[in-house]
């Protein structure tokens, strides 16, 4: 623990601090029973403190074993992480089937197209780059697919609620600075990561810091009652119009198609 | 920074600017009853009153004018008719919005969505953008190809027809589910 600078500790505390807040809250307003998954979350980041405190203080920072046993940490928190968001996205969207079903699609599809990316992008320098690129392939990931879900569900102009809104909001800034973050920190560091790593170490800390801060602020309120939507309507009217809709508005399209390509005609 | 960095990095950048475009307030989103009212009246449609449009537009009109006025008011009669197209057509592109809107309530109520149908809808309505402002840009420049809008009026016609008899069907199932959740609530079974 020694190695660690002061001013990185001062973060840790302080960010255990509103974690154990956020805790509180989720239990006092009784949201734990409807985010288990992202209850769960909290917990898991509280404890991996403690666990990182542990290991910092038996191996320090610097040994591979410790090193080996925080990246397996994280690597908990972050599975747990992907569980909190998909049951946020599926009580938000649980009354809307038919989105939900492209929206999980779309979620995989985004998933698979990012992580062949990133990929291929570190072919060849896995030995090298090992957790390092494998974090942050997994936040570019996370954003991506978060972030495509969010379009969609903006694109049926579905109601978030506003905690639900800032939770998926909270996770996708967290990934999105971890991404900046790791971007800046490896473009400057180059070789020597050691010598940045407190720069890391309290930039990424202090990121989660104000993603806390954000969800203490939307746990405050109780999450809002589940609001009945709409009975869904019988799947042979989506079916029978949908396509006829598509083919009216390609026939549109034809007609302004038609339209551009007219002769140039002077009134 | 080499290649692949700045590009995760710039890729980084584009997903913060689109996550605070789509957590933007929600009150700025279309609101889905608006449309539903739409589809109730359809006198506010603007496809009907394309043929009081064509007669103001006919060519016959404009020859004779140019047959029988100056060529300052043959001049001003035309700045005035491309006025009338163009917010004809701006009209038009709301009509197709409303519409393309509507088809997005029917999918979001949709027990099962096709991907194939939405994509496809989605690349139409973008396509539709695009032409439009194309179309748009022709009557600035001062070019008219005013007959081939009455196909343009009855393509759209025709959907809203179909259109307001689905979401007829739509508004008294939702009615319907109102009615019997307002039932349960009264049971206390809504008790968070």
């Amino acid at each position: 623990m020694s190695s660690l600078p002061l001013y990185v500790l001062v973060l840790w505390a302080l960010s255990a601090l509103v974690q154990l807040i956020a805790l509180i809250l989720l239990f006092a307003k009784g949201s734990f029973r409807k985010l288990p998954f992202f209850t769960a979350y909290v917990a898991l980041n509280l404890c991996q403190v403690a666990f990182l405190v542990v290991v910092y203080s038996v191996w320090g920072p610097k040994s591979p074993t410790g090193m080996i046993l925080a990246w397996y940490s994280e690597c908990v928190t972050l599975l747990a992480q992907a569980l909190a968001t998909t049951e946020i996205l599926k009580a938000t969207l649980g009354p809307y089937q038919g989105v939900w079903g492209l929206v999980w699609r779309a979620l995989a599809f985004t998933s698979a197209v990012v992580v062949l990316v990133v990929a291929l992008a570190t072919h060849g320098d896995w030995v090298r780059a090992g957790w390092f690129e494998l974090n942050r392939g997994y936040h570019l990931t996370f954003a991506a697919a978060v972030i495509a879900c969010l379009l969609l569900v903006r694109y049926y102009s579905i109601q978030v609620p506003a905690t639900y809104k800032l939770i998926l909001g909270g996770f996708c800034l967290y990934s999105c600075t971890e991404i900046l973050i790791h971007t800046v920190v490896q473009s400057i560091a180059k070789k020597a990561f050691y010598a940045y790593e407190p720069v890391w170490q309290s930039s990424t800390t202090l990121s989660f810091l104000v993603v806390l801060f954000i969800w203490v602020a939307a746990l405050w309120k109780p999450l809002p009652i589940e609001v009945r939507q709409a009975a869904p309507s019988s799947d042979s009217i989506y079916k029978r119009l949908s396509p006829e809709i598509n083919e009216r508005l390609r026939e549109l399209n034809e007609k302004l198609l038609q339209l551009w390509k007219l002769e140039a005609r002077p009134q | 920074m080499n290649l692949p960095l700045l590009l995760l990095f710039a890729f980084a950048i584009l997903l913060v600017l689109l996550l605070a475009w789509v957590l933007r307030d929600p009150r700025k989103l279309p609101q889905p009853d608006v449309d539903l009212g739409y589809a109730e009246d359809p006198d506010r449609r603007h496809v009907t009153y394309f043929p009081q449009v064509r007669q103001a537009m006919a060519a016959e009109d404009s020859a004779f004018l140019a047959s029988r006025a100056s060529e300052a008011l043959n001049r001003r009669v035309r700045k005035e008719r491309r006025k009338i197209a163009l917010a004809y057509l701006a009209c038009l592109r709301g009509d197709f919005l409303k519409l393309w809107r509507l088809a997005r309530v029917i999918a979001s109520m949709a027990p099962q969505v096709g991907a194939k149908q939405e994509l496809e809808r989605l690349r139409l309505g973008l396509a539709f953008s695009w032409r439009y402002e194309m179309i748009r840009m022709k009557f600035l420049l001062g070019f008219a190809p005013l007959p081939e809008l009455g196909s343009l009026s009855e393509v759209v016609s025709r959907m809203s027809i179909r259109l307001e008899t689905a979401m007829k069907d739509l508004g008294e199932r939702a009615a319907l589910a109102a009615k019997l959740a307002s039932s349960l609530d009264g049971r206390g079974l809504d008790t968070p």
